[in-house]
This record gives C-alpha cells, structure tokens and sequence, in this order.
C-alpha cells in the first residue's frame, strides 16, 4: 500500500497540526523541563554560550564579561557542550525539525530572491539575538516561560511584543510589497 | 474569466498572504488566482484567510516543499 494514501501518514506526518495540538504539547515538554532540568525553558540564552564557545575557539576569553560572570554561567562554559541540557535540547529542535520536514517531503532549499532579504535577515537576527540578551530572555524564555511561571515580566513582554509586531509588519509591507 | 499566477516563491510569512490578499482584490469575480509558496506556514495561512473570505481554494503539492493555492474569487 502507498504511505502516501495512509490516512494516520496523512495526519499525523504530512499536515501540519493544529496549533491548538502544539500549544498542548509545548505545554506539557515545557512543564518537564521545569520538573527535571529546575529551570524553565530557554532557547536564545544557549546561543550566547555557543557564541562565547566560538570566541574561546578562536582564542578569546569571557571570564571578565559580566554576562558570565555568574559562577553558574562559568560552570555551563567549564562543562562543555556535552553536558549542558540547553545545548543537547537547542540540537534537538534543529534535528527534530529536520526529521519532521523530511517526513512530510517538504524539504527544499530555498533560493533568495533578493539581497534584500538577506539585509533583513542579517538586520533582523541581530535585532532580536542583542534583544533577548540585553532583556535577559527571547519569546520563549521570557514571553512563554514567563508567563507560564506567572510572571508580570511575561505580560510586559508580551505587550511590547505586540507593539513591535505592528510596526515591524509596517515596515514589511513598506519594503517587501 | 482570468487566471493570474503570483510568485511566492522564496517569500517568508507573512508576505505571500498580504500579497495574495492584494492580488485578489484587482481581480475580477470567477477569477482564478494561483499563489506558488514554498514556505510551509503561508500553505496554512493562506488557504485558512481564503476560505473565510469565502472563496473556493484548492492546495496542490507541486514538488517537495511547493505548493501551489487555487483560489477561485467568488465574491
């Protein structure tokens, strides 16, 4: 029998879920984040530790960057990647995503359409990396493990989420329609 | 009747949604408008807007990662 034809290869592999599907399942991994790790989770906090990996890589010291000051930030550099949860779950997602592209046949490579594109790109991720740093979380630390914590910070986050979102959509149509 | 086809492709969210948006509304009733995405959020999005506007929308798999949207204006 073709898989293509499976009625469950249809559901459950080749359309997306519903976002209400997700939002449960976010939900409960997040809350076992919490449980076992004792903290909640993050995504963009472990990029700066890549990032201060790659530094060090390349001969350069963070030991007297406040960021990592904390003897905990120390540690997590000290310990490798091996042993920091945040790295192992970052990798995760990556190969997690790639599973569930090719599972579906949607992978492809996209092509650039434009050097515009990649000016928003390169702009855009360094807005929100230097952002989520300089705020000490990015939507999913601060804005969801916020909130789920109960947090007034998550809401703030939030608003002003929002707030950007309106202005950035603003610009989009300005410069990409 | 025309048909238009909009090249999406290459466009991340939420670009091919606001264009098919302002394709659609130059168009004439009985008008067919063939959005090419390669972006697997606008595949949900863009039908989703469609068929609350009330139009006719088919989804086509054109190759792995590129759909192509039919939506038939009805109103």
């Amino acid at each position: 029998m073709d898989i293509k034809k499976n009625k469950y290869y249809k559901l459950w592999l080749k359309d997306a879920w519903p976002y209400i599907t997700g939002a449960v399942l976010l939900s409960m991994f997040q809350i076992v984040t919490l449980a076992v790790t004792g903290n909640p989770w993050g995504v963009s906090g472990v990029l700066a530790t890549w990032g201060a990996w790659m530094y060090e890589t390349v001969g350069g010291s963070v030991d007297k960057w406040y960021y990592f000051a904390s003897e905990g930030a120390q540690r997590t550099l000290e310990g490798g990647f091996i042993n920091h949860g945040g790295s192992i779950r970052n990798i995760g997602i990556i190969i997690g995503a790639l599973i569930a592209t090719l599972l579906s046949s949607g992978f492809k490579i996209k092509k650039l359409k434009s050097w515009k594109q990649v000016v928003a790109a390169i702009l855009g991720g360094l807005l929100m990396g230097y952002g989520a740093r300089i705020g000490f979380g990015c939507n999913i630390g601060a804005l969801f493990s916020g909130i789920a914590s109960l947090s007034l910070s998550g809401w703030v986050y939030a608003l002003f989420l929002f707030l950007g979102a309106i202005i950035g959509s603003k610009l989009l149509v300005k410069y990409f329609m | 009747m025309k048909e238009v086809e909009l090249d999406c492709l290459g466009e991340a969210c939420p670009i091919p949604l606001v264009k098919a948006e302002n394709k659609l509304k130059e168009m004439e009733i009985g008008d067919v408008l063939i959005v090419q995405i390669d972006h697997s959020c606008a595949m949900k999005n863009v039908p989703e807007w469609a068929r609350k506007e009330g139009h006719n929308v088919e989804v086509e798999e054109i190759d792995d990662g590129e759909w192509e949207i039919i939506i038939e204006k009805v109103k």
